[in-house]
């Protein structure tokens, strides 16, 4: 009887022992819960969605098809494939150019808008990388002038709403000839009449989208243009190799990582763009996501899914090209030569070609956000041509009154106005409790991953970190609100906190983990060895030493939250955060408000990034880029 | 082992009766609440909300504004009474609205207590057909005089809203005909068809008996008719016989719900449509928009309400002058407090203060007509166009075309796509 006990224990012992080293170690219990933790929370939403799929919806086209049962009765119903079939099977008749047609369901619900938002996000990628690559470049590795200023306007438009760059253009470039309606700016005042391809519809998206997103491209590529060995380009000089040579066989090659990092990070943003499209008008997945919702739940629902299966392709793509460690923002060379190339007279040229481009994607917003909340009536312009009195009004700002006023829709002024209030506190909050949650999770994702290099699950953790940031957001916030409406959290903070948290975690574990990959592994086992516990060493010497890129992942979170729309959308009311209440009154044409509300925004955002790279060196650009000024600084520090 | 099976079922017997219970009352308090007169309902909404939170979901988010209006009349009969209310009317975006009820009563936790309600359509397929949101008529409204009960009754409108033909008339066009808003070289500025359902269900509604032979005879006196527009109609019927539609003048509807869908020009809102078409420089344009929204326009050197006629407003118009759609008030299947649910409607459709956060303006009719106010001279002579005629003129002499949520159930499942169809290819 004893001999086979032996022989268990014989056989259970190294395993208990392997089970016992394997919790010993702090980041290995952290990854395995996270792990878990993160599986749930990511996987268990998109499953819903792809439940919503072949659920029935009654009073829609699914619950139509099944007519013999009584919607009561559907209620209860669970499974049905007709959402699948019809769409991709079946046929309407409808008229085309007044003609009687018999279509595919599908060439009208999702092969345009499908078409529409691929040809959006690649236009948007090569927008972003052309204009947010020579930018740096330019600012990086030549004589410009101005780089400072130049710098910090640049990312203006992706601190903005995206969509307010939208509307902007909008108010500039319509008119009544091409797009219908009233005349906008360019017209009124110019009488420069832009054709419709202009105004609205994929272009004007395309190039809204590659302005917000070109700072990513700039500070992306940036990051390495700054750190990069001059002694590269000048070994080929010394070869005699011609300029344009030595840029495409030297320097691109060399940036190349930084450009697929921004192609993987704005073409899932871009498809999962919501406002700009509706507001300029092109029928994207995300338009029709929402439009199909009334009539074709279970459709809209499938769209949702095309989104996230790009979201999983970018994956793919991503992993493929970064060998495993997903090092998108990885700065490749440290040099400590760096030599400026001297523009000559082109200098001038290129910096004054800057700043007017800078100052309209950058200052102009800002400056017609002030402008538009004195204006009377939305759009309305008279006081350029008939001067101030009688043309402006602080009625905007400073009504208490909101009936003695005209135009103001019940609302009282914004400096008095208690939903904008609210609103704002529910943003601060929700951005506050996103930050903190995502920033300390992709801390630990961060510092356990770079402890396990080789470790599987370690890896597979980093990737299902990172997978809601591929996502487009509008196919996150669907899963989420199929997720929360089932759970019954629609329209509480739990469910903002949990999607933002979720979706933000990228930010902070890539800045986390690039920055713990550069810590040399002595540092703390010196401490090991004196056996102090593991929390005294992460907050008595990891956090200290990389604070700033640690600062940064908190940030992050934060100022996206504050101005994040298309992920909290279809989670929330429109009073619940600023940014539905922005939305809101610029669907309302109450561009007054939206405008006054984009310019505190605006500003706040400014200030906390100030303040915070002030007290602690930490900014957006270093958050982003997980490179830096501040790392190179550290790095000699850090290696012991 | 018994024991503890018969605990189980039992518990489960307890947990469905529980259930049973919970959804049982709300219907026998609309039963119970329907005999009652506004008096009585105070008396109850005090008994059960006194100190309680109160939670809504609306289309319309002046539901906030008259919670404080019931409060205080509820005060009147117990100054200790308290509800707190602050944040609780919902006003969800994007159509979520039917999406935030279901799963509300579905739900383990419910916290809507009623809603104010659009799109007679999804109301009626989504809400009533599987019985989420229940019907409750005030005895006060039932037998108050003058009360247009026909139409308004099941579910209960609370205002009837009119989204009317206006233009731009700084340019040299005119528009005398239902028909000039759909002829060659127009586009109309709309709310996108999807974006708000309501305008769906305005096209839905056009093909009506009633709605089609006003397009027909609008078509016979219109001055614009060729022989394009003659094939088109007559080709219709092929149409209609696909979408199963029997009407004896729906060719007319559809041909018009045709050019209208190819033609319309889609905005986010009526709001900044209206201030577009009051611009001067938005020569010719045209729009179908919700009448209030000109109350907002501030005269200035470049706009002005003056700049825009009421279509249906010049004595030689013909045809519809627009469609009407409505605000309903229901209560959940599951509202934690029925009583002062049925007591907020009967004060918002029985009483002038409580119909007054939409009854101030001009543009929404209740069917009660103790509640509505004269708007008739808002403009006075200097901006005619904001004379509101009234909910009579505008059914009668403006020709609205009236949502109807069973009609408009009945015709979306075929119509919807064939709809769907023409916009997407524009």
């Amino acid at each position: 009887m004893s001999k086979p006990k032996a022989g268990r224990s014989g056989f259970l012992k190294p395993v208990q022992n392997r089970i016992r080293t394997f919790f010993s170690k702090p980041q290995n219990v952290i990854l395995l819960v996270l792990g878990i933790v993160l599986t749930i929370s990511t996987i268990y939403p998109m499953l819903t969605i792809v439940r919503d799929t072949i659920r029935l919806h009654p009073g829609s086209i699914d619950a139509s098809a099944n007519a013999a049962a009584s919607q009561k009765e559907l209620l209860g119903t669970t499974v049905t494939g007709y959402n699948w079939t019809n769409l991709f099977t079946d046929t309407i008749t409808t008229r085309v150019g007044r003609r009687r047609v018999t279509q595919s369901v599908a060439s009208v619900y999702l092969w345009t808008p499908l078409l529409n938002s691929v040809l959006v996000s690649v236009f948007a990628c090569l927008g972003a990388i052309l204009y947010g690559g020579i930018f740096a470049y330019l600012v990086t590795r030549t004589d410009l002038k101005w780089k400072r200023y130049l710098s910090s306007v640049f990312i203006f438009p992706y601190i903005m709403p995206q969509w307010t760059l939208a509307m902007l253009w909008k108010s500039l470039f319509n008119s009544n000839a091409a797009s219908g309606g009233s005349d906008g700016l360019f017209a009124s005042v110019l009488g420069l009449y832009l054709p419709k391809w202009w105004c609205e519809g994929l272009f004007p998206v395309s190039v809204v989208l590659a302005l917000h997103y070109a700072p990513f491209a700039y500070i992306l590529i940036g990051g390495i243009f700054r750190n990069m060995d001059a002694s590269l380009e000048e070994a080929a000089m010394i070869l005699n190799t011609p300029g344009w040579k030595t840029f495409l066989r030297v320097t691109l090659p060399l940036v190349k990582p930084a450009i697929l990092s921004t192609v993987l990070l704005v073409f899932s943003s871009a498809m999962g763009s919501y406002p700009v499209p509706h507001y300029l008008k092109l029928n994207t997945l995300s338009t029709q996501y929402v439009e199909m919702n009334a009539s074709r739940a279970g459709q809209a629902s499938i769209l949702a899914v095309i989104m996230m299966l790009f979201g999983f392709l970018i994956l793919i793509i991503n992993q493929r090209t970064t060998s495993g460690r997903a090092n998108y923002t990885t700065v490749t060379g440290k040099s400590g030569q760096r030599s400026l190339v001297k523009l000559g007279a082109a200098k001038y040229v290129l910096t004054a070609l800057f700043t007017v481009l800078t100052m309209m994607t950058g200052i102009l917003p800002v400056v017609m956000f002030a402008t538009e909340t004195f204006l009377p009536n939305p759009g309305d312009y008279s006081f350029l041509t008939h001067g101030l009195s009688g043309n402006t009004t602080l009625k905007w700002w400073v009504t208490r009154e909101p009936a003695a006023e005209s135009g103001m829709y019940g609302q009282k002024g914004i400096l008095f106005n208690p939903q904008i209030l609210n609103a704002f506190k529910g943003t601060f909050f929700l951005a506050v409790a996103c930050a903190l949650l995502a920033g300390t999770i992709g801390l630990l994702i961060g510092y356990c991953v770079s402890k396990n290099r080789r470790s599987k699950w370690a890896a597979y953790v980093n990737q299902i970190a990172f997978l809601p940031y591929l996502m487009p957001s509008l196919a996150v916030g669907a899963a989420f609100f199929v997720f929360g409406s089932s759970a019954g959290i629609y329209n509480t903070f739990l469910l903002l906190i949990l999607a933002g948290t979720v979706k933000y975690i990228p930010f902070a574990s890539r800045s986390a983990l690039n920055s713990m990959m550069q810590l040399s592994g002595e540092i703390e086992e010196a401490a090991i060895i004196q056996d102090i516990p593991w929390w005294k060493r992460m907050l008595c010497i990891v956090i200290p030493i990389q604070k700033t890129s640690i600062i940064s992942g908190y940030l992050l979170p934060f100022m996206t939250c504050l101005r994040e729309l298309t992920l909290f959308m279809l989670l929330c009311g429109q009073g619940k955060i600023i940014t539905t209440m922005l939305s809101y009154y610029d669907e309302m044409g109450l561009y007054a408000f939206s405008s006054g509300i984009n310019l505190i925004l605006v500003v706040l955002i400014l200030i906390i990034n100030t303040l915070v790279n002030l007290l602690t060196g930490a900014s957006i650009d270093s958050g982003i880029s997980g490179s830096g000024e501040n790392r190179k600084k550290k790095n000699s520090n850090c290696s012991g | 082992m018994k024991k503890m099976v018969s605990f189980a079922v039992g518990a489960m017997l307890a947990a469905a009766m529980s259930v049973s219970v919970c959804a049982q009352p709300v219907e026998e308090v609309i039963r119970q609440a329907e005999e009652m007169s506004l008096q009585e309902l105070y008396q109850k909404a005090i008994e059960e909300s006194d100190g309680k939170r109160f939670d809504a979901v609306g289309n319309s988010g002046r539901g906030q504004i008259v919670l404080p209006l019931l409060v205080e009349e509820l005060q009147k009969i117990d100054p200790s009474y308290r509800l707190d209310y602050e944040g609780g009317w919902q006003q969800p975006k994007e159509n979520k609205i039917f999406d935030q009820l279901t799963e509300d009563i579905e739900g383990s936790n419910h916290i809507m207590s009623m809603t104010l309600i659009q799109d007679g359509n999804q109301v009626k397929s989504k809400m009533m057909d599987t019985g989420l949101l229940l019907n409750f008529v005030p005895k006060d409204w039932r037998e108050a005089e003058g009360v247009a009960r026909d139409g308004n009754e099941n579910p209960l409108v609370v205002q009837t809203l009119n989204k009317v033909f206006m233009f731009n008339n700084q340019g040299k066009k005119t528009w005398k005909n239902m028909w000039d808003f759909v002829r060659d070289g127009e586009a109309p500025l709309f709310m996108g068809v999807n974006s708000e359902p309501i305008n769906k269900n305005f096209l839905y509604m056009m093909t009506d008996d009633e709605y089609a032979a006003i397009a027909k005879e609008a078509y016979e006196a219109w001055d614009g008719k060729n022989k394009e527009y003659d094939d088109l109609i007559e080709d219709m019927k092929l149409d209609a016989e696909d979408l199963g539609l029997e009407g004896e003048n729906v060719q007319y509807s559809l041909a018009w719900d045709c050019l209208w869908c190819e033609k319309y020009n889609a905005q986010t809102d009526d709001a900044p449509i209206c201030n577009t078409l009051a611009s001067a420089s938005a020569k010719d344009q045209t729009g179908l928009l919700v009448y209030s929204k000109i109350r907002n326009i501030e005269e200035t050197a470049q706009s002005s309400v003056n700049n825009i006629t009421i279509a249906a407003y010049q004595d030689d118009y013909v045809g519809i002058g627009g469609f009407a759609y409505k605000h309903y008030l229901m209560i959940p299947k599951t509202s934690p407090l029925p009583w002062t649910a049925c007591a907020m409607i009967a004060f918002m459709t029985t009483t002038r203060e409580g119909f007054s956060p939409w009854g101030k303006d001009m543009g929404g009719y209740s069917p009660n007509p103790v509640c509505n106010q004269d708007h008739s001279k808002d403009g006075g002579d200097q901006f005619p166009a904001k004379n509101d005629r009234g909910y009579d003129w505008w059914i009668h002499q403006g020709k609205l075309v009236v949502e109807d949520p069973a009609y408009c159930a009945s015709v979306s499942g075929a119509m919807s796509d064939w709809i769907d169809g023409i916009v997407a290819d524009r």
